[in-house]
């Protein structure tokens, strides 16, 4: 279907309007103006953010830079999660542009990865690229031993795994979805994938998000919507008759219809990652 | 399809129980389990874990998680010198040569869905409270261990965020432990012995990263098996 294919497209370019400002305790030459970037929704922030690290090195000594990471309203920031994730989890009910503070951490030891100001009981440690890529890469064998006992991604070739990493880095819709689209594909006898890939992440309780197995079809041959899984995982998000709706079901930033198929949302609104990563967030209060 | 490992346990003798292997095996030949039979082995592991007193609880949200309590299963170097093992269930160890450095180590054995298999977990902290490295880790895994891990990517360990806590811990990753559990299984099907499919996992995998099975764990499992006792506690 042609609106189909725009859906795919309107996913991998949603872009977030974000402002850079630099910790108010780090120590600089001179005063850092705020750096404005437009983040792509389904990348990572390690990936996306050197254009962001230079700047702000500009005004700082070299031998007082330890790594960085980003924190929103005193979050730190888990740079493995995708960029949309944190957004529509943190920020989406406040006013654009999204702000984050770059904290550099400064202490006397150079460029060691325990420093005393990294939150290392909150966040993952990205040293390169290539933990990104493995991180990625990780994801999309999971999703696959999800919905093709992993027999898709072990039959394709290491070339065609770099493909699928390059094309995220690279911000290239057509050479990833060459690779990735025999990851949507599954038999036709079947009425979906075997297991949906997907998790609910919301900011209420401690648990960081919830995974599951879940079939797009019943045994008995009904197709599971959005509203079917939200029932079995997370009751809670879903409103009672008559009550008030009190949080939102956003993927990529919007509301779907709880009656959308499981199996067309894994299809087309997953994240390169090939899960479908949903936020239930408490409803704006105005 | 439904998964093809499910376990039940019979009642041994008074104060004993295994776990007897059914086994429906489907065309594809593959061994996962499921998240009822990893928490049925999960207690027999607990019941017979309380018996060594060696540490291990069943930590609650959604019954996914086993770690051991405060202070358990501490290592003492993290440098390539072997240690003699500790038969001590608590407490610190300490060591000669090397950095010296004491580190306390916590073990958590999750549930991957997406795997059918288990998957294990850990944090190493000094006792000021510093978390070890990657590297240092990787430093304290023996270097026979280290040569084959380091080949496959996918195999290692990696610093991941833990499913419940949300917090970083390292892992051994479970894309691959199928494959090794696989003859253990077979092998147990073909002499009708009985299997605690987390407890063999465990002393594959737990080894790599500094955790011993004790080898009590196996005459728990196979009561008939240890020499000598005529009636069980």
């Amino acid at each position: 279907m042609a609106d189909d294919k725009d859906v795919l497209r309107d996913v991998w370019f949603g872009r977030i309007p974000t402002c850079f400002t630099l910790n108010q305790d780090e120590v600089t030459e001179r005063e850092a103006e705020p750096y404005y970037l437009l983040l792509p929704r389904v990348s990572y922030l390690p990936l996306v953010t050197d254009k962001v690290k230079k700047h702000f090195l500009k005004v700082m000594k070299a031998e007082d830079v330890e790594e960085m990471w980003l924190e929103y309203e005193g979050t730190p920031l888990k740079w493995h999660y995708p960029i949309g994730v944190l957004f529509d989890l943190h920020a989406s009910n406040t006013v654009l542009p999204w702000s984050i503070t770059v904290n550099e951490c400064w202490t006397q030891i150079r460029l060691h990865i325990n420093d005393n100001n990294f939150p290392d009981r909150d966040l993952l440690h990205c040293t390169s690229n290539s933990v990104i890529e493995a991180h990625f890469m990780s994801s999309i064998k999971e999703a696959d031993a999800l919905k093709h006992k992993s027999q898709v991604v072990n039959d394709m070739q290491k070339k065609d795994h770099k493909q699928l990493w390059m094309g995220l880095q690279n911000d290239k819709f057509d050479q990833f979805w060459a690779i990735n689209r025999k990851l949507m594909e599954y038999p036709t006898e079947e009425g979906g994938f075997r297991y949906i890939p997907f998790r609910i992440y919301q900011t209420m309780s401690d648990r960081p998000f919830i995974q599951k197995l879940f079939r797009p079809v019943s045994p008995e041959g009904n197709v599971h919507t959005l509203g079917d899984l939200l029932k079995e995982m997370y009751p809670a998000a879903l409103p009672n008759d008559g009550e008030q709706k009190r949080y939102q079901v956003v993927i990529h930033g919007i509301e779907p219809l709880l009656e959308t198929p499981l199996q067309w949302l894994s299809e087309h609104l997953s994240h390169p990652d090939n899960f479908l990563h949903i936020c239930v967030i408490p409803t704006p209060t105005d | 399809m439904k998964p093809i490992f499910s376990c039940s346990d019979r009642g041994g003798g008074p104060g004993s129980e295994y776990l007897d292997l059914f086994m429906m095996l489907p065309a594809e030949m593959s061994w996962m389990l499921d998240e009822q039979s990893f928490c049925h082995c999960c207690q027999l592991l607990l019941q017979w874990s309380q018996q060594l007193k060696d540490g291990w609880s069943w930590e609650g949200v959604q019954a996914l998680c086993v770690a051991p309590e405060d202070g358990d299963s501490v290592r003492g170097d993290i440098d390539d010198d072997d240690d003699d093992d500790d038969d001590d269930d608590d407490g610190v160890c300490t060591v000669s040569g090397g950095s010296g450095q004491v580190l306390q180590y916590e073990y958590h054995i999750l549930f991957s869905c997406s795997y059918g298999t288990p998957v294990l977990y850990f944090r190493a902290v000094t006792l000021e409270g510093r978390s070890l490295s990657l590297e240092e880790v990787w430093s304290s895994v023996h270097q026979n261990f280290r040569l084959r891990l380091q080949q496959s990517p996918l195999n290692t360990i990696t610093l991941q965020e833990h499913p419940l806590l949300g917090q970083p811990f390292f892992m051994l990753h479970p894309c691959r432990t199928e494959e090794f559990m696989r003859p253990v299984l077979q092998a147990a099907q073909n002499q009708h012995r009985p299997v605690n499919y987390v407890l063999s996992w465990l002393s594959v995998v737990g080894p790599l990263v500094g955790l011993e099975v004790p080898l009590k764990y196996s005459t728990l499992l196979h009561p008939a098996a240890s020499l000598g006792s005529t009636e069980p506690d």
